[in-house]
């Protein structure tokens, strides 16, 4: 099985979009797409740290724990070197560059639990990926969760000024609607790429 | 399988981790001593970098929280009067326009990077508790029920009269406020007056389900509404429904007293069956010479046979006060005075009845400063 | 004996109790831990393994956190849950693997994501830092119980229809036509939709502004 790693990395963007197909990284899409501006800014944190943490944790899968065959602990691991990374950036962009710390570091915390970037972590294990085909797959994990809050937000912003939505759909629920619409979509992606 | 090696290795790795960050904490992120100030007089100082939630949580201030400060829940806003930024975008989702220009803020957000100053409710700090027995229930109409609970742990408690307490309501995290309706001499027990609102967690409570001889937990006493003794002024005090509580709780100070200022009470119901306490206060006006009792009914019924002061409580404070400024009015007023700019008022009632109150004692010349309230 | 009856509503143990399972239940009301209830659902099987994997983690994990809550300096807590809760879903992955090895192959990573499920660390952080061991064990509990059956209607539904059995044993007929969709992601968001949206109109949550 040897797919090309750019294949990977535009198959992670649309046809195995993360959030539209795996269904991962729903609690900020839900909470924070109600507004353009927010979502975007999100989203590029979150592409940054996905690829940053992929990248660290599979130097520490392949480095540390495959060769004294400790896989089990790989949960504890991830999830602890992602919290140690991203507060690491926090403090570097707050230190030297306090503007990017404003308009993206402060999305930074409420990533750490972002289910995406563990998910990218396990799912790079679990499909054996090597380096380069890693950060492909990262990088495009990520752009594909980006694209869809991003377009989630603008379609939230634009049904909040016109439409009439029923009281209980109000909030998640519509979002949820909007998420199955936007996933039949990306359905038609499927024959674009094939890899398993 | 072998467990040792990964659980070392873990162990290696968690403290690699720790130092790292630690070290980096101590490099990158500048120290500086901050000042947060609550409420204008609590002055607490903290190192700067942390959220203002977790800078609470540490000093076991319970700010509500679902989701630990990830800015998803929005339930830990807050009012930051300055020091605290610009409103970040992660923010601006859950706070309403109108929220921001009061300062509301989400406390997960906010972090600590200068003297900040900040408003909390009282009672999420200053949570004085009392425990307390259930001493005897009464009704007093349809709706409205008098509570006397006996003070068990502290024994006694010192308030000024009109001030409230907080109940908090068994099984949950809720509080409700009330106003005391007993004299504050009588320190070993507080009495309150509570109507049944429909659907309301705490009076459906009190009403329904609490019997002599449970235990209450309540907290306090709080509040800007109470007798200003340093005053000698002439008092009006006009009050709606449950607003008696407060009022009473003055009267029956000033009574105990021996009621050295003069005092012109107001009250107003719908109907007869809503009134209550008038034979108490028709006792009181009998007793002393300075107190006048004026209760008004907006809508009596037929068989009411009511022949006291008809209309809304603002328009028989209106005709009164007429009469006053007139000087023809000296059943309680011996002509010394001059104009109404004499008078104190204490308003206590439901919002549309205070603010018609405080036009019509304006507009009859009494100093907004002179004129304090309870909106409920 | 009435009363007796309406004073048990206002324990603290009921209220936690209803709280979890009804009003503040995570899924319709919090709307937390949805990646889950969605990803796994199209089997029941599947549907039980989490719910009750979560359920576990959670209720441990507030159990600890909640008898440690006095020495856990503020700063480091979030790590401490992090490493807490890892620590237990490992235990369930390693459960899984061990006793339900088609189970734990058709969940796949999404075992390992109890990690990022909002609801442990919101019981951990919402309730478990503030409140003694036991009620922190009952509101876990409930929470989890109430995640779990949430979890149940939905797979339900969504096995029914988009194979036509539960739990792998045929119930509709031959005949029926199976809803592929509603195995898939887009049949997964909308039916959530409605689910929430009858949930919340019952419940009467009130929707932000």
């Amino acid at each position: 099985m040897n797919t090309h790693p750019l294949l990977i990395f535009i198959a992670a963007i649309f046809p195995h979009n993360i959030a539209l197909t795996y269904i991962l990284g729903m609690c900020p899409l839900i909470a924070i797409s109600k507004n353009l501006k927010t979502a975007f800014g999100m989203g590029i944190s979150v592409i940054f740290v996905v690829t940053l943490t992929a990248v660290i944790n599979w130097f520490v899968y392949n480095l540390i724990l495959l060769p004294t065959n400790s896989q089990i602990i790989s949960y504890v691991i991830f999830i602890i070197t992602i919290a140690a990374s991203v507060q690491l950036v926090e403090m570097l962009l707050e230190r030297f560059f306090p503007p990017l710390q404003v308009a993206f570091g402060i999305f930074l915390p409420l990533i750490t639990v972002n289910c995406i970037v563990l998910a990218v972590s396990l799912f790079m294990v679990l499909r054996e990926y090597d380096f380069i085909k890693t950060v492909c797959f990262a990088s495009g994990s990520a752009i594909g969760w980006a694209i869809t809050i991003v377009t989630v937000s603008a379609i939230k912003e634009k049904l909040l000024l016109i439409a009439d939505i029923p009281k209980g759909l109000k909030g998640p629920a519509i979002t949820m609607i909007i998420l199955g619409i936007l996933s039949l979509a990306f359905m038609g992606f499927g024959g674009m790429v094939k890899i398993r | 399988m072998n467990l040792i090696t990964p659980v070392i290795l873990m162990n290696i790795i968690l403290f690699i981790i720790t130092v790292l960050l630690i070290f980096a904490e101590s490099v990158l992120v500048p120290h500086k001593i901050c000042k947060v100030v609550i409420n204008k007089e609590r002055v607490f100082t903290t190192e700067s970098g942390a959220s203002l939630l977790s800078f609470f949580t540490k000093n076991k201030i319970f700010i509500p929280s679902a989701c630990g400060g990830k800015a998803t829940c929005g339930h830990c806003k807050i009012k930051v009067l300055n020091g605290g930024g610009p409103i970040l975008p992660t923010e601006e989702v859950f706070i309403t326009q109108k929220e921001k220009s009061a300062g509301i803020r989400l406390a997960c957000q906010v972090k600590i990077k200068q003297d900040i100053e900040v408003y909390l409710p009282e009672h999420l700090f200053e949570a004085k508790e009392y425990q307390a027995v259930v001493e005897e229930i009464s009704s007093l109409t349809h709706d409205i029920k008098h509570f006397t609970l006996k003070l068990l742990e502290p024994k006694t408690i010192n308030f000024k009269p009109g001030q409230y307490i907080q109940i908090k309501v068994p099984g949950t995290e809720e509080f409700r406020a009330y106003s005391i309706a007993s004299s504050p001499r009588q320190n070993d027990r507080i009495e309150l007056i509570i109507r049944l609102v429909h659907g309301g967690l705490c009076s459906t409570y009190m009403h329904n389900v609490l019997e002599v001889g449970d235990k209450v937990v309540f907290t306090g006493p709080f509040g800007e509404f109470f007798l200003r003794e340093e005053s000698d002024k002439e008092i009006i005090c006009i009050a709606g429904g449950c607003g008696m509580s407060p009022i009473r709780s003055i009267i029956l100070y000033l009574a105990e007293l021996g009621m050295p200022r003069k005092v012109t009470y107001f009250f107003g119901a719908r109907t007869k069956k809503d009134l209550f306490y008038v034979e108490e206060m028709t006792e009181l006006e009998k007793k002393y010479p300075n107190f006048k009792f004026i209760p008004a009914l907006s809508e009596p019924e037929p068989e009411d046979k009511w022949e006291g002061e008809v209309g809304l409580i603002t328009q028989v404070v209106e005709r009164y006060l007429d009469i006053y400024m007139n000087g023809r009015y000296e059943i309680y007023l011996s002509g010394r005075y001059e104009g109404a700019g004499v008078l104190e008022s204490y308003l206590c009632g439901p919002p549309p009845m205070i603010d018609a109150a405080i036009k019509v004692l304006t507009k009859k010349g009494v100093h907004i400063e002179n004129v304090y309230y309870d909106k409920f | 004996m009435f009363k007796k009856i309406k004073k048990l509503t206002y324990t603290r143990p009921f209220r936690i109790i209803i709280n979890g399972l009804w009003k503040d239940n995570p899924i319709f009301c919090m709307v937390l831990g949805i990646c889950s209830s969605l990803a796994i659902t199209n089997r029941v099987e599947n549907a039980i393994a989490m719910g009750l994997g979560v359920t576990f983690v959670t209720v441990a994990t507030s159990v600890i956190i909640s008898a440690m809550r006095n020495f856990i300096p503020s700063r480091v807590r979030m790590i401490t849950y992090m490493v807490v809760i890892s620590t237990f879903v490992i235990c369930v992955d390693q459960f899984l693997k061990a006793f339900f090895p088609t189970i734990s192959e058709a969940m796949g990573p999404y075992v390992g994501l109890i990690i990022t499920n909002c609801i442990v660390m919101g019981r951990a952080e919402g309730f478990a830092m503030k409140n003694p061991v036991v009620y922190s064990f009952l509101d876990a509990l409930s929470c989890g119980i109430g995640y779990t059956y949430t979890l149940l209607i939905i797979s339900i539904i969504r096995e029914i229809l988009a194979f036509g059995t539960i739990l792998r044993y045929r119930v509709m007929p031959q005949t029926w036509t199976n809803w592929v969709a509603l195995a898939m992601a887009p049949g997964a968001f909308v039916l959530l939709a409605l689910y929430l949206w009858i949930m919340r109109t019952l419940a009467k949550v009130e929707p932000e502004k």
